[in-house]
């Protein structure tokens, strides 16, 4: 039994730490920009199926985390400068409708290239096989996923509080219009932004590749649980989506151990609690 | 509404059964009803929810679990459209405390934890394969009865509707589009209100989740996904929020689009996808504002052309 709950509670950590990377990517857009970012869900997928075909090509998956993310940064680059930026000064309604426009598309897109049959990415053979840990054997991929991530997290965290650019999106989260009259120009700031989000969707996708596989709807599939870790963070808190996160992996992972069917229902199970509990979010204020 | 509206709605209504097959056009009125409904919400309150197909759905499955069990439709929609009001008042009940993106997150996260309930409590929604089995009672079992039967319903409740929008009530959810903190200084609980206009909405899309049963004589699952609410968002959208029949437009646009791309193509969602950028890229009032400009510039044209005329002489 504590083989299982402990190997449950590393699958949590694992996926938990996923969720965190675009909760933040997501709670970044929203925060910021003030959008809300239907096509980051499609942004994770293009991550995953990036990092797929350059291991594919060039036979090295640690390239493939490397450039993957960068492409989706790409993309993401364009969406912000082709379409977004004309609406920034229109309703909510638009906004939604142009990214929900643009996740259809590139969801086709996926299907037109890679096609409707799914895929999966093996992790490279350094990283396969598992690791006695003494009380438990666990995947080697797993435990390199969490500490990466891990990694990852506090790279950001240290980029956000460290340095001047950080400060800038920090600042725009808490009030936009003193950012502009402060002159910085905002284009640019939400450029970044929005280029940092899909950067993480992007990396998330790519790292969850070779535990969950690659499908053409994991992007339609991500999507709803980005949103229910930004409700329950608190909107425009990041420390608050890293914590949600990993919170809501984790139950999930306590959910497979117990309720092995209700996996999917106690992520809103979670996010109802908060509600009630705590309406403004667990980091948010008013 | 003037009496061109309602002679287009009448000709409409009469024409539209050799026009699209019945099974397209009963869709139409159905998700007319969805979508003049969000419309009161989206359009004149000005909140924006991306969870509308739970309530669809969730009609959808109260209506045909009830016919499943042998009762008459006359119990099942009533029952079903009860059933999405108190969902509604509850849902509303968290959601209406936030405004712009949280409300949007929080009604879209409300949305996919009914998908999800459904999709795992096999024994009663039959999971993925969506609810089937179900048959259409005998008097509205030939294509004829059962367009007439939809069409009084849809005619009922767009006049229901319209009544509610022309009514202080109506003003007052312009009120609170235009001016929240205008409406609570003058004394409107405005939380109270957008719930009142959040269950209208709510109980409407509900009574034509319940219809929609009787087309397909089945629920799939996909009616209660989140695609699902962006497809009615694109609607109401697409046929412009400015008008009261606007929606209308939009559904009969989309369902039309949808239907003769899916048969070119598999991957007809491109082709939508690219139609939603474009018109929210360039036409943002819909088709409903795209007809107004028309008909105005028609009329300053010929108004001209009668000016010159008089001049002349």
């Amino acid at each position: 039994m504590t083989f299982l709950i402990l190997s449950q509670i590393l699958n949590g950590l694992g996926l938990g730490m996923l969720y965190a990377l675009v909760g933040v990517g997501l709670t970044l857009i929203l925060g910021v920009l003030n959008i809300p970012n239907f096509a980051h869900g499609v942004l994770y997928a293009l991550g995953a199926y990036f990092a797929y075909s350059i291991a594919k090509m060039t036979g090295s998956f640690y390239f493939a985390i490397l450039l993957s993310p960068l492409l989706v940064v790409l993309v993401g680059f364009l969406l912000e400068s082709q379409g977004v930026r004309r609406l920034y000064q229109a309703h909510h309604d638009y906004q939604l409708l142009f990214l929900f426009a643009c996740a259809l598309i590139i969801q086709e897109i996926i299907i037109i290239i890679w096609g409707p049959i799914g895929f999966s990415l093996l992790p490279p053979p350094s990283l396969s096989g598992a690791l006695d840990l003494g009380i438990l054997i666990y995947p080697k991929y797993r435990l390199v996923l969490i500490c990466f991530a891990f990694f990852m997290i506090i790279c950001l965290y240290l980029f956000l509080t460290k340095t001047n650019l950080g400060a800038i999106l920090r600042a725009g989260i808490e009030n936009r219009d003193m950012v502009k009259v402060l002159g910085i120009n905002v284009n640019i700031v939400f450029l970044y932004t929005f280029g940092l989000g899909a950067y993480l969707a992007g990396l998330a996708g790519a790292l969850s590749a070779p535990i969950m596989g690659l499908t053409p709807s994991m992007g339609l599939d991500i999507l709803p649980i980005c949103f229910v870790v930004v409700v329950i963070a608190g909107l425009g808190s990041i420390p608050g989506a890293i914590v949600a996160g990993i919170l809501i992996g984790l139950s999930q992972g306590a959910a497979t151990i117990w309720f092995p069917e209700a996996t999917n229902v106690v992520i809103y199970l979670m996010m109802g609690l908060t509600i009630i509990f705590r309406p403004q979010g667990l980091f948010g204020v008013r | 509404m003037n009496k061109y509206t309602i002679t287009c709605l009448i000709i409409f209504i009469f024409l539209g059964p050799f026009l699209f097959p019945n099974a397209t056009i009963t869709e139409m009125l159905i998700f007319g009803i969805v979508a003049i409904s969000t419309n009161i919400m989206l359009g004149y309150t000005g909140m924006l929810s991306f969870g509308q197909a739970l309530f669809f759905g969730t009609s959808a499955y109260i209506s045909g679990l009830i016919l499943l069990a042998g009762f008459p439709i006359f119990l099942a929609i009533p029952i079903a459209t009860l059933g999405s009001f108190l969902i509604s008042l509850f849902v509303g009940y968290f959601c209406v405390k936030r405004e712009g993106l949280y409300f949007i997150c929080l009604t879209f996260a409300f949305n996919q934890m009914f998908y999800f309930i459904a999709y795992v409590w096999t024994e009663v929604t039959g999971g993925e394969d969506g609810l089937v089995g179900i048959t259409r009672p005998e008097f509205i079992d030939t294509q004829l009865s059962f367009y007439v039967f939809i069409s009084i319903l849809f005619l009922t409740s767009l006049y229901l509707m319209y009544k509610i929008i022309t009514s202080p009530l109506g003003l007052i959810f312009k009120l609170i589009r235009e001016n929240p903190s205008r409406a609570e200084a003058i004394g409107y609980n405005v939380r109270f209100f957008k719930l009142v206009s959040f269950s209208i909405a709510s109980t409407f899309t509900g009574l034509a989740g319940s219809l929609y049963v009787l087309i397909h004589s089945m629920v799939p699952i996909d009616q209660i996904h989140w695609l699902k609410s962006g497809d009615i968002i694109f609607m109401t959208l697409f046929g412009g929020v400015g008008n009261f029949l606007g929606p209308l437009i939009g559904v009969v646009g989309y369902i039309w689009l949808s239907d003769t791309f899916s048969i070119i193509w598999a991957r007809w969602p491109l082709i939508m996808g690219v139609i939603f950028a474009i018109i929210v890229l360039y036409f943002r009032g819909g088709v409903s504002e795209l007809l107004e400009n028309l008909i105005k510039k028609c009329q300053f044209y010929f108004k001209k052309n009668k000016d010159e005329k008089y001049i002349k002489n």
